[in-house]
């Protein structure tokens, strides 16, 4: 069905657009198609993937033990962190819910970012090359990722509904800046990693043969 | 058959050239799987379709209740707007801006410039900035949760079922529909596609140009 040409754009001095995919000359600034600007992949970009990796590694730590939700009820305080809110809802017997908010901001946070570490590990590293499916990982996590947010969606739809006077007050707490900001991060570092810098060491091993994998 | 253009795979590098598409398949790198393009039937059309109703749906969503509250003896219904404001005042100023960004703002922004591509694209007029505009709903549509907000109202509904008895307003139906109808116009909103009409509509001013 798909016609190859044998070789990968940066084989035939070329580079690809991000935005539409179009084939452009090195030489060229911004895409002829789109107009938006055109990057060679180069390593100097991973510097950009590990600040904001790292800076979502240390926002981690806050977001989890710190509390993300402050309930006032009849005068006495609750603090909740997310792991303590999901097994308040399992001992509540709401398992789906707290099955959501497990896997969502417990769990997809910490293999996104277990996954974009080994990826930039693998494109820094010269020796070692990658013949895994570290690729699809980061491609699953990228659009699982963005459900992490619901925990702060939760937070704040309760604190906007939940004023009943004297009676009850739902405030957020601390963590709940850090986990929206550590998302964001990891969102961010995800879109500026290039998974070419990883491909273009196999093709430098299989001599540019794309049917080698 | 296949297209003129030579296109070059995303994250493996490995140039390629699509063959024309048919109905309900999709296009993916023979070596690293990233996927190009679907193709739907009337994508066109259906992205309009779908970028209107979110837009009345949208417009909707904020006329009437959103929620009706009964606890303690108390009723209250609030409205989606009368929400947003009462978390206006908090301290925690950062996390509303957040919210309506990524929940009110880009989706407008997004819906209202798909339909100025789409008005672009149909009446094959060149209208200004059509290129920069479809660059700006990609760069955009990451940061689009408005399905993510929805799971997350559900999610505190189950959560003070045991304080309070919540019934739906008329609102949240309308929200519920606006979030539907964006996700189906995500769904349709595809980078190989959008930017070959944009290629097309050239052709056809070169033409006329002589």
């Amino acid at each position: 069905m798909v016609d190859f040409y044998p070789h990968t754009a940066t084989s035939q001095q070329k580079k690809v657009c991000s935005m539409c995919f179009r084939v452009n000359s090195l030489e060229t600034n911004y895409c002829y198609h789109c107009d938006s600007k055109v990057l060679v992949a180069h390593k100097r970009a991973l510097q950009k993937t590990l600040a904001w990796l790292t800076t979502s590694i240390i926002l981690y730590i806050p977001a989890n033990f710190y509390p993300i939700m402050n309930t006032l009820y009849l005068g006495d305080r609750t603090e909740s962190t997310i792991f303590g809110g999901v097994l308040t809802l399992w001992s509540h017997g709401s398992y789906p819910i707290a099955i959501i908010i497990f896997v969502a901001s417990v769990m997809v946070p910490v293999v996104k970012i277990m996954a974009l570490a080994t990826l930039c590990y693998f494109a820094m590293d010269s020796k070692r090359v990658d013949y895994g499916n570290h690729h699809k990982i980061l491609r699953m996590t990228e659009l699982v990722g963005r459900w992490s947010m619901v925990d702060i969606y939760v937070v704040t739809v309760l604190v906007a509904l939940i004023q009943m006077g004297n009676i009850m007050t739902i405030n957020p707490g601390e963590a709940s800046i850090a986990f929206a900001a550590m998302v964001v991060t990891t969102m961010i570092a995800a879109m500026s990693f290039d998974p070419k810098l990883i491909w273009q060491k196999i093709d430098s091993q299989s001599n540019g043969d794309p049917s080698v994998k | 058959m296949l297209k003129d253009t030579p296109i070059a795979c995303h994250e493996c590098d490995l140039i390629l050239k699509l063959p024309l598409m048919t109905r309900d398949t999709k296009a993916a790198c023979p070596r690293c799987g990233f996927v190009f393009t679907r193709y739907f039937v009337q994508a066109k059309s259906k992205l309009l379709a779908f970028s209107l109703s979110a837009l009345i749906f949208f417009a909707l969503s904020f006329y009437f209740p959103f929620l009706n509250f009964s606890a303690q003896g108390s009723v209250k219904s609030v409205t989606l707007l009368q929400s947003l404001m009462s978390l206006g005042s908090d301290t925690y100023l950062i996390l509303v801006v957040f919210m309506l960004i990524t929940t009110v703002i880009v989706p407008l922004l997004m819906l209202i410039g798909m339909i100025y591509v789409l008005i672009s694209t149909y009446t094959q007029i060149n209208l200004p900035q059509v290129k920069p505009i479809l660059r700006g709903i990609f760069h955009l549509k990451p940061w689009n949760m408005t399905e993510i907000f929805l799971l997350g109202i559900l999610v505190s509904m189950v959560k003070i079922q045991s304080l309070a008895q919540v019934q739906f307003g008329f609102s949240f139906y309308a929200f519920t529909l606006y979030v539907v109808s964006m996700a189906l116009t995500r769904l349709y909103l595809d980078r190989y596609q959008c930017w070959n009409w944009i290629k097309d509509k050239q052709k056809v001013s070169l033409v006329a140009h002589g």
